[in-house]
């Protein structure tokens, strides 16, 4: 490995200007009292600079692969990593970060002198994850984790008056240490087998030798899955989702719940195929079992959910689960374009939750979309398109997400997997279905509900995503396709 | 030329869309209209269509070229009946809507975007689009029987979809086995049929494949044992419902076995014949028979689908020249006479508000052209001769009894129990005096309700008087599908199976 003695700014641009932005957020509230629309335009500059310049990495990088020169895209000794693979991770935490901003919006403004707290804490989540995504160094994988953990923690409590809220907050942060410490002490154990924290070294190093007392590696690469699998809710690790979906700020729940899917799964990905593709495929077989138990539980468990929090909190389960039969066929393209198009549904899927139930939520039972469809149509009509895309119903995104890992998975020769997937996802249809039938078939009640007009761009953002996804796969699967990891 | 037959129902759609919902008396109508174009469209595709085999007006176009997904349309012998019954459909069941009051736009966009899909279906030669289009009609049809549906309306709705999505999901699997070991066979992503044809797949492979699309075809027909949600949504369904969904939609069943099973996996099709044919006959005559107590006239039109698309399956794997054909033309006729059948027990349930056999008798008196209509279709339903009907159950008990000659002496049972059937409840309906006094006081047909069986009743009249015009189209295509049978398995048609295509169009169809 060549070590860069000189810093490379740009490669850690984009964490240093969101981390800046969230200083900035905090120094000015205290300084000045701005009013909420001054930090609000002060949290789009810092993503916006934050996104010009992971454009600028993203050039480099295809510039560095054309001059087939991959030591360009490591830089601080071999800690960060800007390849496409983190570069298309990237734009996709900043979309999801700005679409919860604006979705939360109505939160943020209500929590009133906080609302700086909770923008500042936003920025920092973002940072730590985008940070753990360009990473190629285990230790910094774990400090991004911490750093975007800390702050989701802190936001689950946010809305502090109502207790559901600190029971979120509580729960997350003790089972979130907890899956934390898994992960640093498989992090520990890669490093007593193989004498490496570098992720390239980890690959190089099995690529040299052939280790006859795997064990030890075994032990530390299955703490670590563990530790990730936590993050991403695949099951076994999933309990403290739906209690966290169901009492976090709604407005902020699909940002919370987006952003650490993304880093989570982009995170796997990179351990287990740049680091572990050439050690064994015994982990193949351990995330082929966990994604079709996160498949088959959370499909059967959202059917039985009363509250529409706790039943996104189980489909979360389930779509974690179809992520991971993208990741047994060892290609990341499957991978990356579901989490970009699933994202963005549950972005959009809580912003209509928060538009129903108030800033908070305190209102998600399923009885409260009774008659949605007549009573606001386009919000109806909106979280419809969404919970098909979500269950993956052709001409959306979902669809051609889900077509994407299950060929994929088939041609990795995990059919078994394949069937398992197309079967929870018609178990995944029963409750979709059921939010639909209450929107649309039931009597309405008299209620009048006031969308914001923020909320009103994240939701046709989200809905004019699903549909163009779907039906002209190639506006994101080609940037998918070239996002490769290093 | 294609491509526009799916888009103009869409356009339509938007169309209706943008009509604000205050003006909720131009909505039907303007629907009417609307779907209008499309028939006329097809009427010309009719015109145009030459009697050849193969894919006509073939279109293609790349979706996503990695993946080699296209926009592959075409139209053949066997998808341009379905075509002309699609579009031939849609206005007649929007035409007998106007009882729908409430939500009347959202209830003609989602008819009009149920077409675009039904017509999608049956021109893809993509197996991908197919699928696409295969899914996205349940969408609407889940929401015209969940929301203008009877009082079970919601449950009705979800089992139709669970079921079908239950088959879907499978053959989707299906789908991708078969385009990933044609990615392995031949070194290029495809989803065309004629390319996936190709794959050579080992025997058991081939099996388990037939079966998985087996399965969600025969789920669609509804074939014995996964008919149950048939009478559910039948029942629940606004007649428009039922009249596309036993007109059109079941027929997705009857066309897939044909186009893809025969297409795709000529030998698993050869040996699955018994299984396929044990389950026919058995749908044949457990439909008529359930039929024959069914207390409910909606019903019983139910249940004597499941028996009817059984002669159209008993047809399909009889694999006879005479026997492809018939199921083709049968598929036509079916959707023809029961939906006029549901649109006369739609008419009826609008006067009366029960569709019990036993609330009624005597209406013959009260409702001479009424009676006179549910009398010819009763007719051309059980086959009566010079009517619809009639060719295609011939040709598919002639064409099977070549090959499967006891299948098809216990099939020929079910004509007879449908005529039972039938004719008993026009008897207890209709004959008789009418004796309870709200029977007395019902109007007869109206001129809208003239105008919509009489275009019905016209096709049941060319069709059984004329079969050569449609026959002629029909029988290229199906001997296509016989000689890839014959290429590629030990199977060879018996004599008198293909003779019995010079005897029809030239003794009887002339």
């Amino acid at each position: 490995m060549i070590a860069t003695p000189e810093i490379s700014w740009i490669a850690i641009a984009p964490d240093l200007i969101l981390a800046l932005g969230a200083a900035f957020v905090l120094l000015i509230d205290v300084q000045w009292k701005p009013s909420r629309r001054v930090l609000g335009i002060v949290v789009a500059v810092a993503l916006v600079l934050a996104g010009g310049a992971t454009l600028v990495q993203k050039l480099i990088a295809e510039d560095a692969l054309l001059a087939r020169d991959p030591f360009r895209l490591i830089s601080f000794s071999g800690m960060v990593i800007v390849d496409g693979f983190a570069v298309f991770a990237r734009f996709a935490l900043l979309v999801v970060t700005a679409l919860g901003v604006l979705a939360g919006w109505r939160f943020i403004e209500d929590l009133g002198r906080r609302g700086a707290e909770a923008l500042a804490l936003i920025l920092l989540a973002t940072t730590g994850f985008s940070l753990m995504v360009g990473s190629n160094n285990l230790v910094l994988v774990f400090l991004g984790l911490e750093v975007g953990s800390i702050a989701l923690y802190v936001l689950a409590g946010m809305a502090r008056e109502r207790p559901e809220s600190d029971e979120a907050a509580v729960k997350y942060f003790l089972l979130g240490s907890f899956a934390s410490a898994f992960f640093i002490y498989g992090v520990a154990l890669t490093y007593a087998g193989t004498g490496f924290l570098t992720i390239l070294d980890i690959r190089a190093f099995f690529n040299r030798f052939i280790v006859t007392d795997p064990i030890v590696i075994y032990i530390g690469v299955g703490l670590m899955i563990a530790g990730l699998a936590f993050k991403v809710s695949a099951a076994p690790f999933h309990s403290w989702a739906p209690d966290v979906y169901q009492g976090a700020p709604a407005g902020l729940v699909g940002y919370m719940a987006a952003v650490a899917k993304i880093a989570g799964f982009v995170t796997i990905t990179r351990i287990l195929l740049t680091a572990f593709g050439g050690f064994d495929v015994a982990w193949v077989q351990a995330v082929a079992g966990i994604a079709a138990l996160s498949m088959l539980l959370g499909a059967t468990l959202a059917l039985v959910q009363g509250d529409v929090r706790r039943m996104l909190a189980y489909s979360g389960v389930a779509h974690a689960g179809f992520i991971m039969t993208g990741l047994v066929a060892g290609t990341t393209r499957g991978v990356l374009f579901y989490l970009a198009a699933y994202a963005v549904q549950l972005v959009g899927a809580f912003a209509v939750v928060a538009a129903v139930g108030g800033s908070d939520a305190a209102r998600s039972s399923i009885d409260d979309y009774r008659g949605l469809a007549r009573t606001s149509p386009g919000l109806a009509g909106s979280f419809a398109v969404l919970l098909l895309g979500m269950a993956g119903l052709p001409l959306t995104s979902g669809f051609i997400a889900k077509f994407g890992v299950f060929s994929q998975a088939w041609s990795a020769g995990f059919e078994w997997l394949v069937v398992v997937a197309v079967l929870a996802s018609v178990i995944a249809f029963a409750f979709y279905l059921r939010i639909i039938v209450v929107m649309y078939m039931d009597e309405a009640q008299d209620r009048r509900l006031a969308v914001g007009s923020a909320i009103r761009w994240v939701i046709g953002v989200a809905v004019v995503a699903t549909i163009v996804w779907g039906v002209l796969p190639g506006s994101l699967l080609d940037l998918a396709s070239n996002a490769l990891a290093l | 030329m294609l491509t526009a037959l799916i888009v103009l129902p869409i356009i339509g759609s938007i169309a209706v869309m943008l009509v604000p919902a205050r003006r909720r008396e131009l909505h039907l109508p303007l629907g009417i209209a609307l779907s209008m174009l499309p028939l006329a469209m097809a009427g010309y595709l009719f015109w145009i269509f030459e009697p050849a085999a193969g894919q006509q007006l073939v279109t293609l176009v790349p979706w996503y070229e990695p993946w080699g997904i296209n926009w592959y349309l075409g139209v053949d012998g066997i998808s341009l009946p379905m075509v002309m019954l699609t579009t031939f459909l849609v206005p007649i069941a929007l035409g007998a809507s106007t009882s729908i009051t409430t939500r009347t736009k959202e209830f003609v966009v989602y008819t009009l975007f149920l077409e675009a899909g039904m017509i999608g279906v049956f021109l893809s030669l993509d197996l991908f689009l197919f699928f696409v289009f295969f899914e996205a009609i349940l969408v609407p049809m889940y929401f015209i029987i969940g929301i203008w549906g009877g009082e079970r309306r919601i449950y009705a709705a979800m089992k139709f979809f669970i079921y079908t999505a239950v088959g879907s999901a499978l053959m989707l699997a299906g789908i991708i086995a078969l385009a990933v070991s044609h990615n392995q066979q031949f070194g290029f992503p495809s989803f065309a049929l004629g390319d996936l044809a190709q794959v050579a797949l080992s025997p058991g492979a081939e099996r388990w494949l037939f079966a998985a699309f087996a399965l969600a075809f025969a789920i669609k027909v509804p074939l014995f044992p996964l008919h149950t949600w048939l009478p559910d949504a039948h029942v629940e369904a606004p007649t428009a419902g039922s009249i596309l969904l036993a007109g059109v939609l079941l027929k997705l069943g009857t066309y897939g076995l044909l186009r893809f099973n025969l297409t795709l996996f000529p030998n698993a099709s050869v040996d699955a014949v018994p299984i396929m044919a044990t389950l026919a006959v058995i749908g044949i005559l457990y439909g008529a028979a359930v039929a024959v107590v069914q207390p409910d006239l909606k019903k019983l039109v139910a249940y004597s689908s499941v028996s009817h698309l059984g002669f159209i399956v008993l047809g399909t794997f009889a694999l006879t020249s005479g026997s492809l054909q018939g199921a083709v033309i049968q598929n036509l006729n079916h959707g023809l006479t029961t939906g006029a059948l549901f649109l006369l027990v739609g008419m009826i349930y609008e006067r009366r508000h029960t569709k019990k056999i036993e609330d009624f008798g005597g209406l013959q008196k009260v409702m001479p052209i009424y009676a006179g209509f549910f009398l010819f279709m009763t007719f051309a339903s059980i086959g009566l001769p010079g009517l619809n009907g009639f060719v295609g159950e011939f040709l598919v008990l002639v064409g099977s009894y070549a090959t499967l000659p006891v299948f098809t002496i216990l099939a020929a049972g079910g004509v007879i129990l449908a005529a039972v059937y039938l004719l008993w409840a026009y008897e207890r309906v209709f004959t008789g005096v009418p004796d309870r006094s709200e029977n007395k006081i019902l109007s007869d047909l109206s001129g809208r309700e003239i105008a919509l069986l009489a275009p019905i009743a016209a096709a049941v009249l060319v069709i059984g008087l004329f079969p050569g015009l449609l026959l002629d189209k029909i029988a290229p295509s199906t001997e296509l599908v016989l000689d890839n049978i014959e290429s590629v398995t030990a199977y060879r048609v018996p004599d008198p199976g293909r003779l019995i295509d010079v005897f029809v169009a030239g003794e009887i169809g002339r």
